[in-house]
Formats: structure tokens, C-alpha cells, sequence
């Protein structure tokens, strides 16, 4: 019995489907990798701490960082928590760069005019841990505005750093989570695979039985 | 680890690693017989499922891998099932360049598929404990394979990125252990309850 077959034009359809969807997914940037890199300024001062997609930091592995120009201005190790702290000293971007040693990379940038308030009154007034400067410590105003005006800068940067930084270590963390639907999509897209691959296998052995 | 980031390999060897991965892909899919498919599929959810839950160990973080079983059961079609897991993580987690997939793929697959079926049929002549020792070797010679090529890519691109022998011995040699035993007891109980998933199936069936 011959009945009458379509063209085998859906399967080059599917086909063509196929490779256009995961063309299309391909050329999304993929937004995470699997080890990170929380990057920071604290009072003109860059530290961060390391830390892999689903649990853990790295320990003792070497930190760079390197200028704008790509000169490593500093080499150092991170420390049982993955984390690193470092005073530049000019204001420039600085990118710094993380190594396991097994294949496993990251590197982030620190722009300048994020350290800028910092760096600019560091000569004047040297720079405290942010949890001890309690108000009363604080050294009596200098009399001239412009320093004045420095100085609040100063101390409304190290402030609002302060604030923040939960928020973006928080932020770094949701964006690298490993959502259940991710998963799911992908269990998904394994199984439309395999049938779309046992329908064609079934549609040629039709065929080489039609032909028979 | 085994998922290599973009920009940390050479050109050439990024594309030897393409061409072997294509290669192996195309021969993969090839010998893909229409009953494998299932299997194949079930091993490349459980790969891409498992090779995302990462645990940390000192200055690396490991994940299981599961190449060597895939290569006993599933021999040359481990190959695309490990590559359609590998794009899948690429493309939706980042873990591992998609212009290192290549690379990737050989790393991890190829180890597993040479050693599997190098041992199928040796393992079709054997019964009890020996059973759980020898897919256990496989499965530990597959991680610690893996962790040759993946230090081999790394060498051939800059000799800066060679790893430290403590770090492999710190995160390769515990996933090596763990990988025999969850290998060992698998195939074993498959070759108990269903040996026929092990062996290969009978090309004359084809027609």
C-alpha cells in the first residue's frame, strides 16, 4: 500500500527550524561564566573577592592587575575567602584578573572616576576602615571650603560604597544563580531533540520501505 | 575545569579541537541507530544536569562529569549526547566558550568513548565484583585523561597556563575517586538487571 507521501519538505523545515533557533541562542552573549569576579572601591582602595557559579572561592590564587595599558602594576594572592584589597596608586581604570591555574579565568575592570574622591584626599587625610569612622572621631572641619567640599565628598563616596556594596554583591550573585527553569529548558530541549531525531529516523526508514 | 572559558586558548588550538569535535560528532551521529536514541538522550540530560552542580575544593571547583559511564553505555554516541549538554550549559549558563566547545568536547568525550568501548568487551565476559573495578578504572582513567587533554590545551596556548601538578592533584584526583564509584556501582547494576543496555547493539538487525 502507497499512499501518497508528502514532499520531505517538513523534516528540511524542522531542520532549518532547528539550526535557526540555535543560531538565535548563540548569539545571545551568555551572561555568565563559571567563575566570577565581585569587584569594588572602598575609601580609594580596590578589593572584591573571587567566587565560583554554585559555591565556593577560590584560595590562594593569583591576583593581576593591570592598568589601562595593559602594564600589571601589582601581583598578589587572594585569601581564605576568595578576596583580595589593593591601593592604587594614580587614577585610572584598572583591570583585574584572576587565575586558578586550570583553566579557569576571570577578569573585571574598575573605572577611574570611581576612584577618583578617594584618591584625590588621600594625600590630606589617611584613609580609615569605614565601620570604626564614628562621628566624634572625626578630625575638626578645615576652615577652607574647597577642602571642606573634599572632604564630604570623601566621606559621602565611602558611605555610599558602603551601602551599596551588599546590594551589587547581591545583584553579582542573582545574576550567576542557576535558575531551576535554565535547567529545565535545557532537559527540555534534549528531549525535543530526541524526537525530532527518531521522527526523521522514522521518516527514512518509511521511505527506504516505500522504495522497497 | 573541563568547561574552558573563551579567550584563554590559541587560535590553532581552538580549531584542532573543532575539527576533532566534528569529526567525532559526524561519526557519532553516523553509527546512531534509531533504538540508541532514547539513551542518548537520557544520558546527555543526565550529563548536562549533573556537570552544572559544582563543589568547591580548595582553589577549583569540580563537577561530576560522567563520561566514562557514558562512553560504556552509549560508546560512539556519548560523543554527540556530551556535545549537545556541553552547548546547552554554553548557551545558557556560560559555563565554557561556545569557541571552545570544540575543545571542550574533545576533552571530555573522547577519553570517555576511547576507554569504554575499548573495555565493552572485556566487560561482557565478566560477572560480579570485577564488574564494579572495571567500569570504576574506566571512569577514573576518563577524569584523569580529561584532566591531561584540558592541561595539554591550556600548555599548547601559553605555557603561563599550564596547571600547577596541586591543583590537579587537589580537584582531579577526589573527582577520579568519586566518578569510580558512582560508575562502578551503575554499570554494575545495569549488567545485573539489564546487561543488554552495555553491549552493543546487533548491527545485522538493521537491514
Amino acid at each position: 500500500m502507497t499512499a501518497p507521501r508528502p514532499a520531505p519538505r517538513p523534516r528540511r523545515t524542522l531542520t532549518a527550524l532547528l539550526a535557526a533557533g540555535l543560531l538565535a541562542a548563540s548569539v545571545a552573549p551568555a551572561a555568565a561564566h563559571r567563575l566570577k569576579l565581585f569587584l569594588t572601591t572602598e575609601t580609594g582602595d580596590i578589593t572584591g573577592y573571587a567566587f565560583f557559579v554554585g559555591g565556593g572561592r577560590p584560595e590562594g590564587v593569583e591576583v593581576v592587575v593591570a592598568d589601562a595599558t595593559g602594564r600589571i602594576v601589582h601581583r598578589g594572592r587572594t585569601d581564605d575567602h576568595g578576596g583580595f584589597r589593593w591601593r592604587p596608586q594614580t587614577v585610572a581604570d584598572h583591570t583585574v584578573s584572576i587565575d586558578t591555574g586550570d583553566g579557569h579565568r576571570v577578569s573585571a575592570t574598575v573605572a577611574a572616576d570611581r576612584l577618583v574622591g578617594a584618591a584625590g584626599i588621600a594625600p590630606s587625610t589617611p584613609p580609615e576602615p569605614a565601620a570604626t569612622a564614628a562621628p566624634s572621631a572625626a578630625p575638626a572641619p578645615p576652615a577652607e571650603p574647597e577642602a571642606l567640599a573634599r572632604l564630604v565628598e570623601a566621606r559621602v563616596d565611602a558611605a555610599l560604597e558602603r551601602r551599596l556594596r551588599p546590594l551589587m554583591e547581591a545583584y553579582d550573585l542573582a545574576e550567576s544563580r542557576l535558575r531551576f527553569n535554565d535547567v529545565m529548558g535545557g532537559v527540555g530541549m534534549i528531549v525535543g531533540l530526541a524526537g525530532a531525531a527518531m521522527w526523521a529516523s522514522a521518516r527514512r526508514r518509511d521511505r527506504k520501505g516505500d522504495a522497497a | 575545569m573541563a568547561h574552558i572559558p573563551d579567550g584563554l586558548l590559541s587560535l590553532p588550538v581552538l580549531v584542532g579541537g573543532g575539527l576533532l569535535a566534528a569529526g567525532g560528532l559526524a561519526l557519532g551521529l553516523s553509527r546512531l541507530d534509531e533504538r540508541d536514541i532514547p539513551r542518548t538522550a537520557i544520558l546527555a540530560a543526565i550529563f548536562f544536569v549533573v556537570s552544572l552542580v559544582a563543589v568547591p575544593i580548595g582553589p577549583s571547583s569540580v563537577h561530576l562529569l560522567l563520561a566514562g559511564l557514558m562512553g560504556l553505555v552509549l560508546g560512539l554516541a556519548a560523543i554527540p549526547a556530551i556535545f549537545v549538554g556541553l552547548l546547552l550549559q554554553a548557551v545558557l549558563f556560560g559555563f565554557g566558550g561556545l569557541t571552545t566547545l570544540g575543545v571542550d568536547v574533545v576533552d571530555i568525550a573522547f577519553p570517555g568513548v576511547i576507554l569504554g568501548l575499548a573495555a565493552r568487551p572485556l566487560l561482557a565476559r565478566l560477572d560480579g565484583p570485577v564488574v564494579v573495578v572495571l567500569a570504576g578504572a574506566v571512569a577514573a582513567l576518563s577524569v584523569l585523561a580529561t584532566a591531561g587533554c584540558v592541561a595539554l590545551a591550556l600548555a599548547l596556548s601559553s605555557p603561563d597556563y599550564l596547571p600547577s601538578l596541586r591543583i590537579v592533584a587537589l580537584t582531579y584526583l577526589p573527582l577520579a575517586a568519586v566518578e569510580a564509584v558512582i560508575t562502578g556501582f551503575v554499570v554494575a547494576y545495569l549488567k545485573r538487571v539489564k546487561p543488554e543496555v552495555l553491549a552493543p547493539l546487533p548491527r545485522e538487525a538493521l537491514g
